[in-house]
C-alpha cells in the first residue's frame, strides 16, 4: 500500500532478527519457512485468523508487521465446504500435502521447514464422556515428532490452546520437547492479550484469594480462562508448584458455596466491575447494575459452573463460568507483596472483537519471536498444567461433583520475569 | 476540600457542603431514551457503575430533570416514578430552581446530544445547548450564584454562541467542564504526549461522518497535542476535502505535497481493532490504496494546520474502521507513535464511566480536570471543517481559533 511499507516490514523484522538471535541468515532476509499442521482451515477458524497473520502480515506496536517468515506446506485434516486452504495456497504459493510427514518434508525425504504451526481447534471430532472434544493434538505431534526424530533434527513448534485432551498424552508432548531439544509452546490468547486496566500480579506475592470469571461452552472456553486465571497466579511466590485437587460444581452448588464462603462474593463484586459485557438490563435497557448485590446474578444464569482449584502450596483459586451473566473474561485477586502490602488486583481480559481478533496478532507475534529466536516465550508447562487442571476438573463434574485429587498434577515451573501481556 | 482560592464559584459552601450531604444536580437534557447520551450519563449517577473494583454510587443525587424532548421511547418518567427525590419540571429555570424562587441545586448536567432536531444548510444539526445554556445561566444570574456546569459534547454548533458560553462561566465565575469521552477512554496502549515533545504531524483516523464524529475525532487529536512542547497555540487554518480528492491527497505521501504521512496512517490503522477487510475470506488485512478508493468513495478528510506548524489530518474513512485511533510523529523518532481510544461498543457503553467519575469530581471539587479551552478550539475546528467542505473543500483562514491555553498538569485518561 504505503511506498515504504515494504521497506519499513523488512527493516522492523530484520532488526528483530539480528538483535535477538544474532541470527545473519535472518538478517539477510532468508525467511523461516513454515508448515502449517491443522484440522480445519475456514473463515474466522484458528487456523485462518492465525496462519493469515504470517501470510498478509498483522498489525503490531504501531506498524504492519511483515514477518521474515514463510508458509511454504500445510497439512488440512478436514476439508469441508468453506475450506480455505486451497485458495491460500493457490494465492500465497505453498503446497497442501495428503500427509503431515510430506507437508514437514516439503515431499522430499528430510524435515525441511524451520517451525511447525499445530493448530487443532475447529473442525468435526467426537466428544468423550467427560464432554473434551477430541481433537488430533497429540496424534498429530507424534507425527510430527518422528519426522523430527528420524531426520535427526527438530524445529520449534506451536501448539495452539491446550496439548491433549488427555493429561499423559500432554506430558508426553512436553517430554518428547524436552528429550529432543526444540521449544514448544502453547496455549490461549487470553494470557497475552490487552488487560483493562493494563495490571501485573506483584511480584513475589503470596495470592489470599483469586477468582476468575468466564463465559462460554466447555471444553472450549473454560480452557480460556483456567489459562487466562493460570498466567496471573503463576507469579505468586515460590513460582509454580502444581495443583492438589479439583473439583467442579454446577447449578445450585455455586450459589450455595458462594454463601459458605468458598468463592468470594467481594472478589466477584472486583472482577464484574471490570467487565464491559454484563448481561441482563445492561443488554437489555443499556443500563448499569449492580449485579453482586441485585439478586439478579442467579436469575440471569441458567447453568452456573465453579471450578476449584486448590494449589500444593495452599493457594486457592476459583473459576465462575457465568453464561447469562458475563461475556467477556475477567479476574481479581486478593494478593500480598514481599512487603507486606496488600493489593486487590482486578481486570479484564479485552478479547477485540470479530473479525479483525487482534488478540490472535499478539499470539502469532510471541510465536514468530519462538521462531526467530528459537526460544519459547513462555513455560509450555503452564499450559500443559492447565491441560491436566481442565481434565481434572472435567472429570469432578462427569463425577457429580466429587473433589477429583490430582498428584499428576505437581507441575513446577517458573514464570518469565517478564510480563508476556499487550500493552506496547 | 477547598481550602484554598481554587474552588471558582461565588459561593463555597456548595462544595464544602459536599462533605456534610449528598449533592444536589440537575439534569437538562434533549432527551431521555435508551443510547441516548442522557441515558448513559444520568443512569450512571442514578444506578451507579463498575469503577476500580467496585460498583460505585456517586455521592450525589439526580433531584431534577428538564427533558427538552419527549419521544415515545422516552425513558425519563420511568426514571421519575423510580426514584423518589427525582422530579421532572416543564422548564430549565423550574428544574435549577426545584420549583422555588432561586436556584437549588448544586451542579448542572446539561446534555444535547440525541433528538429530533433539524439541520442547516451546512449539514449541522442544531442542538440547542446554546439555547439551554443561556437558560440555565439566566437562573445562575437570577439567583446572584452559580454552580458548576458540564456540557456534553462540543459546546454549540455556531462558533460565536461557543465563545459566549466560555466567556459566560468567566464572567459568572463557575467552573465549566464540557467535551465527549474521547480524551478519557482507555489508550491502547496506554500512550500520551510527553510534555517536552516537539510533535511535527498527527493524524486521526475514526467512524462516522460530519458533524457528529468529526467533533470526537478532533477531540482526540486535540486532547493529545495540546500536551506537546509549549502547549496549545491554536489554529491558523482549515481544508476539508472529500470522495476521490482524499485518496489523490493520499497518494501524494507528504503533507507539504498536500496530503500526510503515510506512516501516520498506517500507524492508526495497526490500532484499530476494527478494520474493514478489503477482500472476503480475510478477518484482518492492511488495505492498498486502490482498494481504498474502490470501497471507500466516500471518505472526508480535514487537513489543519497549528500557529506553531503542527499539522493535523482528520480521515473519516467511510467505513474502513469502527473505532477511533490517533498517530504522532515527534521529531528525532524515527517511528510515529499511536494509540486506540478503546470505547467498548457494548449496549452498556462504558466509556461513558470516565467520564461520569470527572463529572462527579468536578460537582465535588469544582475544578474542570481540563480546560474547556478546549473543547472550544475543537468546537471551532468541527464548525470550520464543516464551513471548508460547504465552501466547496476550499482551504479556510481561521483566525477566532488562533488562541492558547495550557492543558491540565494530570493526564485524564483511563488508566485505573
Amino acid at each position: 500500500m504505503y511506498t515504504r511499507r515494504a521497506f519499513l516490514g523488512t527493516t522492523a523484522a530484520t532488526t528483530l532478527a539480528t538483535t535477538l538471535t544474532g541470527n545473519n541468515e535472518a538478517a539477510e532476509g532468508r525467511k523461516q519457512k513454515i508448515a502449517v499442521v491443522t484440522t480445519a482451515w475456514h473463515f474466522q477458524s484458528h487456523a485462518q485468523h492465525m496462519v493469515d497473520r504470517f501470510l498478509v502480515g498483522y498489525p503490531h506496536e504501531g506498524e504492519w508487521h511483515h514477518p521474515q517468515c514463510q508458509v511454504v506446506a500445510a497439512y488440512v485434516d478436514q476439508t469441508p465446504d468453506g475450506d480455505l486452504s486451497e485458495q491460500r495456497a493457490a494465492e500465497f504459493g505453498f503446497q497442501i500435502y495428503p500427509t503431515i510427514d510430506q507437508a514437514l518434508r516439503q515431499g522430499t525425504d528430510k524435515l525441511a521447514v524451520d517451525g511447525v504451526l499445530l493448530i487443532a481447534e475447529h473442525g468435526e471430532y467426537p466428544r468423550n464422556e467427560k464432554g473434551q472434544i477430541l481433537y488430533p493434538r497429540s496424534e498429530f505431534f507424534q507425527q510430527i515428532v518422528n519426522v523430527f526424530e528420524k531426520d535427526g533434527r527438530s524445529v520449534p513448534v506451536f501448539n495452539d490452546k491446550h496439548l491433549s485432551y488427555r493429561f499423559d498424552l500432554a506430558k508426553q508432548m512436553v517430554d518428547n520437547a524436552h528429550q529432543l531439544s526444540f521449544p514448544l509452546m502453547a496455549g490461549s490468547s487470553l494470557p497475552v492479550t490487552w488487560r483493562l486496566p493494563s495490571v501485573e500480579m506483584p511480584a513475589n506475592c503470596r495470592v489470599r484469594e483469586a477468582l476468575m470469571v468466564g463465559c462460554g461452552g466447555s471444553d472450549a472456553m473454560d480452557f480460556h480462562a483456567l489459562e487466562a486465571m493460570q498466567c496471573m497466579l503463576e507469579r505468586r511466590r515460590g513460582g509454580e508448584t502444581g495443583v492438589k485437587s479439583v473439583q467442579v460444581v454446577v447449578g445450585e452448588q455455586v450459589w450455595k458455596t458462594g454463601k459458605q464462603g468458598v468463592w468470594s462474593r467481594d472478589l466477584l463484586e472486583m472482577a464484574l466491575s471490570r467487565s464491559n459485557e454484563l448481561q441482563g438490563i445492561s443488554r437489555t435497557e443499556a443500563k448499569p447494575q449492580d449485579l453482586t448485590r441485585s439478586g439478579q446474578l442467579q436469575e440471569l444464569v441458567n447453568d452456573p459452573v465453579a471450578y476449584f482449584i486448590e494449589y500444593i502450596d495452599g493457594t486457592r483459586a476459583t473459576l465462575l463460568m457465568l453464561n447469562g451473566a458475563v461475556a467477556d473474561y475477567t479476574f481479581a485477586a486478593n494478593a500480598v507483596d514481599e512487603n507486606q502490602r496488600s493489593h486487590k488486583l482486578s481486570t479484564l481480559f479485552y478479547l477485540p472483537p470479530t473479525p479483525n481478533v487482534t488478540y490472535s496478532a499478539e499470539l502469532m507475534n510471541r510465536v514468530e519471536h519462538m521462531l526467530i529466536t528459537g526460544k519459547s516465550q513462555y513455560p509450555v508447562e503452564r499450559t500443559l498444567l492447565v491441560s491436566g487442571m481442565l481434565e481434572s476438573c472435567l472429570e469432578s463434574k462427569h463425577l457429580n461433583g466429587v473433589t477429583v485429587s490430582t498428584p499428576h498434577l505437581a507441575v513446577r515451573y517458573e514464570p518469565t520475569a517478564e510480563s508476556q501481556f499487550a500493552r506496547s | 476540600m477547598n481550602d484554598d482560592d481554587s474552588c471558582h464559584a461565588p459561593d463555597e459552601s456548595c462544595y464544602n457542603s459536599a462533605m456534610t450531604r449528598a449533592l444536589n444536580i440537575a439534569a437538562v437534557v434533549t432527551e431521555y431514551r435508551k443510547y441516548s447520551h442522557a441515558q448513559h450519563i444520568v443512569d450512571r449517577f442514578l444506578y451507579g457503575y463498575g469503577w476500580n473494583g467496585k460498583h460505585h454510587r456517586p455521592a450525589m443525587q439526580i433531584v431534577s430533570m428538564y427533558t427538552d424532548q419527549c419521544p415515545e421511547s422516552d425513558l425519563s418518567r420511568d426514571r421519575e416514578r423510580e426514584f423518589d427525590q427525582l422530579k421532572i419540571y416543564p422548564t430549565v429555570a423550574e428544574a435549577l430552581t426545584r420549583g422555588g424562587d432561586s436556584l437549588a441545586v448544586d451542579g448542572v448536567l446539561l446534555i444535547g446530544e440525541h433528538g429530533d432536531y433539524p439541520t442547516n444548510e451546512k449539514g449541522q444539526r442544531l442542538y440547542p445547548r446554546y439555547e439551554l445554556f443561556q437558560q440555565i445561566t439566566s437562573v445562575f444570574r437570577d439567583s446572584g450564584r452559580s454552580v458548576p456546569v458540564f456540557n456534553d459534547k462540543h459546546l454549540s454548533w455556531n462558533w460565536r454562541w461557543a465563545e459566549e458560553m466560555v466567556a459566560t462561566a468567566r464572567e459568572l465565575n463557575f467552573p465549566l467542564l464540557a467535551g465527549s469521552s474521547l480524551p478519557l477512554a482507555r489508550r491502547l496502549p496506554e500512550l500520551e504526549i510527553p510534555r517536552d515533545a516537539k510533535v511535527k504531524e498527527v493524524m486521526s483516523v475514526a467512524l462516522g461522518s460530519p458533524d457528529s464524529y468529526d467533533f470526537h475525532a478532533l477531540e482526540v487529536i486535540q486532547s493529545m497535542v495540546e500536551r506537546r512542547v509549549g502547549g496549545e497555540t491554536g489554529v491558523i487554518s482549515m481544508h476539508a476535502l472529500k470522495g476521490k480528492a482524499v485518496w489523490d491527497a493520499m497518494a501524494t505521501e507528504s503533507w507539504d505535497a498536500g496530503g500526510w504521512d503515510p506512516q501516520l496512517l498506517e500507524g492508526c490503522l495497526s490500532r484499530s481493532h476494527k478494520l474493514k477487510s478489503a477482500r472476503d475470506t480475510y478477518s484482518h488485512r492492511l488495505p492498498t490504496l486502490a482498494e481504498l478508493r474502490a470501497q471507500h468513495p466516500n471518505p472526508v478528510a480535514y487537513r489543519f494546520q497549528y500557529a506553531d506548524g503542527l499539522k493535523a489530518t482528520m480521515l473519516l474513512a467511510d467505513g474502513l474502521v469502527s473505532d477511533f485511533t490517533f498517530a504522532a510523529k515527534i521529531e528525532s523518532q524515527p517511528k510515529p507513535v499511536s494509540t486506540l481510544m478503546f470505547l467498548p461498543y457494548y449496549d452498556l457503553q462504558n466509556f461513558f464511566s470516565p467520564q461520569v467519575n470527572h463529572i462527579e469530581k468536578l460537582f465535588q471539587s469544582g475544578q474542570p480536570a481540563y480546560p474547556i479551552e478546549r473543547t472550544l478550539l475543537t468546537t471551532g475546528l468541527t464548525a470550520a471543517g464543516v464551513d471548508s467542505l460547504f465552501r466547496g473543500q476550499r482551504r479556510i483562514m481561521t483566525p477566532h481559533l488562533r488562541f492558547a491555553y495550557q492543558p491540565a498538569d494530570e493526564s485524564t485518561y483511563w488508566r485505573t
